[in-house]
């Protein structure tokens, strides 16, 4: 039987998007691995579309992707296509997948991240801001997508472990969730 | 309840909402991003809705970038505590006394100590070139891996403005590229996109300094029958007419001269490394004593005017090719001024 909680779920839901913005915005920029950066707009991208996915997840890639772009010099709508292309694709067939298996859901986080990291950096090459394709891809993308791997990695395992609270980032357990032994009832998100 | 399909693992306890699993919002938000890319990139760095809406941006996060910056300031404090206690370390025996004292210290002192000296030695660059100019301090890094970028705590409503210099205590670090009301993004001269005109302060051989992916700068369009050494200090040539004439930029670490080159390739280590929460200046005009003089000028002329009909020469002699291509990728009709390109690098990059 499916149990909505679905106030709930949205305030787990913008609090997990709290947390990416400001780790975007405030950490990001100061925590570099050679020239790669973290991306927790992918970060926030990638959870959505592994435990929601559908329109849910696609509509927090395109957010979360407008707001990395809008925090930076680049064009504007480039991470935004990506992540929203990206969460659609992780999303069609991994609901809950971050629940149900972790190592996975790593797995398909890192695809993920390497991918649109490298579609990005190359965009990036292709309009004209770099000359080297072997700097993009070693000096820029790989760094990048290890950092969002790394910063990917404590949202996964505190989600995959957490029990009886929706997305678990906080509060008790609500009670359908605990009767029902769901672990992660986003229900109608 | 109804479950998503055969290939979902069976603990899945998802309802489908969207019967297309997303298909039909995923193709708006594409067709959305792919205008919205288009449009800013005709938009550029010129002013428009897209600047707009990124000065805003810039404008609302800011809190939460100084407070990014004010919590890891700490930290790279502790990194250079740990880089002195390695240095105690290593001559215990002989400095015991000078050891403990410095294993005393704490993070909060060494950072007010830095802090301290960054200040003067910034008061001294400002008295010593008569710079007219703004402090502002670094309350964040590049957010994106793409450019070198720093983030500063001033904008348009303390009288900066895109173009403008910004320089710290050891020299030149960059010029703003973007302005919001409270803050302003400084491209640093180690970005790949920033080129500055520089010269070498012993023999004033006149150059473009390029920032590099791996951080080096590297000068070009220095030709081969000027003098140039390893150590040797770069500086703004003010050329550009965007730097002040004479603030430093680096020290040349390496210098090489390809046979049949017109120009050497000279790498530069940059003077200056930026981290949050350190003060700078925002260089807000130029007096007439920092801009370069006609005599500069008709040099610089004179320089990449030869190098130019060489590089005709050379170009006609080994391929035939009608336009001469220079050294650093930029290809020109007719072997352009150094002082040109210099000009058009230096207001390239607001």
């Amino acid at each position: 039987m499916q149990i909505k909680d679905s106030n709930r779920n949205r305030r787990d839901f913008l609090v997990l998007a709290a947390i990416c913005l400001v780790l975007q915005v405030a950490v990001a920029p100061n925590i570099a691995l050679g020239n790669g950066r973290a991306n927790f707009g992918l970060v926030f991208a990638g959870v959505a579309s592994l435990l929601v996915g559908g329109q849910l997840g696609v509509f927090c890639g395109f957010l979360a992707g407008l707001v990395f772009d809008l925090s930076t010099t680049g064009p504007i709508g480039l991470m935004a296509f990506l992540l929203t292309v990206g969460s659609y694709i992780v999303g069609i067939e991994a609901r809950n997948r971050i629940a149900d298996d972790f190592a996975g859901s790593m797995r398909l986080f890192a695809w993920m991240a390497l991918i649109v990291s490298l579609a990005y950096h190359v965009a990036m090459f292709l309009v004209g801001e770099a000359t080297s394709i072997v700097d993009v891809v070693l000096l820029r993308t790989l760094p990048t997508s290890a950092l969002t791997l790394l910063g990917f990695a404590p949202f996964a395992y505190v989600i995959s472990h957490a029990t009886g609270s929706a997305l678990s980032l906080g509060g008790k357990p609500s009670k359908s969730a605990r009767s029902h032994g769901s672990r992660y009832d986003l229900g109608n998100l | 309840m109804p479950q998503k399909g055969g290939a979902t693992p069976p603990s899945t306890r998802f309802r489908r909402t969207d019967a297309d699993g997303g298909l039909r919002i995923c193709i708006v938000f594409v067709v959305l991003s792919l205008v919205m890319f288009t449009a800013s990139v005709r938009e550029g760095d010129g002013p428009g809705v897209f600047t707009t809406a990124r000065g805003a941006w810039m404008t609302i996060t800011m809190p939460i970038r100084w407070v990014g910056g004010a919590v890891t300031a700490p930290f790279q404090g502790l990194g250079n505590i740990f880089a002195n206690l390695t240095a105690d370390q290593e001559r215990l025996s002989e400095l015991k006394a000078e050891n403990e004292r410095l294993v005393a210290r704490n993070a909060e002192l060494e950072e007010s100590e830095q802090t301290a000296r960054r200040l003067e030695s910034l008061l001294g660059l400002q008295s010593l070139y008569n710079l007219q100019s703004t402090g502002a301090r670094i309350i964040s890094g590049s957010t994106d891996s793409w450019s070198s970028t720093v983030t500063i705590d001033k904008g348009t409503s303390a009288g900066l403005a895109v173009g403008m210099p910004v320089t710290d205590s050891n020299g030149a670090i960059g010029q703003i590229i973007r302005c919001g009301a409270a803050s302003s993004t400084v491209r640093l001269i180690t970005d790949e996109n920033s080129a500055v005109s520089a010269m070498v302060q012993s023999s004033r051989a006149q150059g473009v300094l390029r920032g590099s992916v791996d951080g080096t700068l590297r000068l070009s369009l220095v030709r081969t029958d000027q003098n140039v050494e390893v150590g040797d200090t770069i500086v703004t040539s003010g050329l550009g007419g965007v730097f002040p004439k004479g603030l430093p930029l680096g020290t040349v670490i390496s210098v090489e001269r390809t046979s049949g080159a017109l120009y050497y390739d000279i790498e530069v280590e940059p003077l200056s490394s930026t981290e949050s929460f350190e003060e700078v200046l925002v260089i807000t005009s130029l007096t007439e004593d920092q801009k370069p003089t006609a005599e500069e000028v008709a040099q610089a002329d004179q320089q990449d005017s030869a190098a130019g009909s060489g590089a005709k020469d050379e170009s006609a002699s080994e391929s035939g090719e009608g336009d001469d291509e220079q050294p650093d990728g930029t290809s020109s009709d007719d072997g352009s001024d150094a002082d040109d390109e210099a000009a058009a690098d230096d207001q390239g990059q607001g």
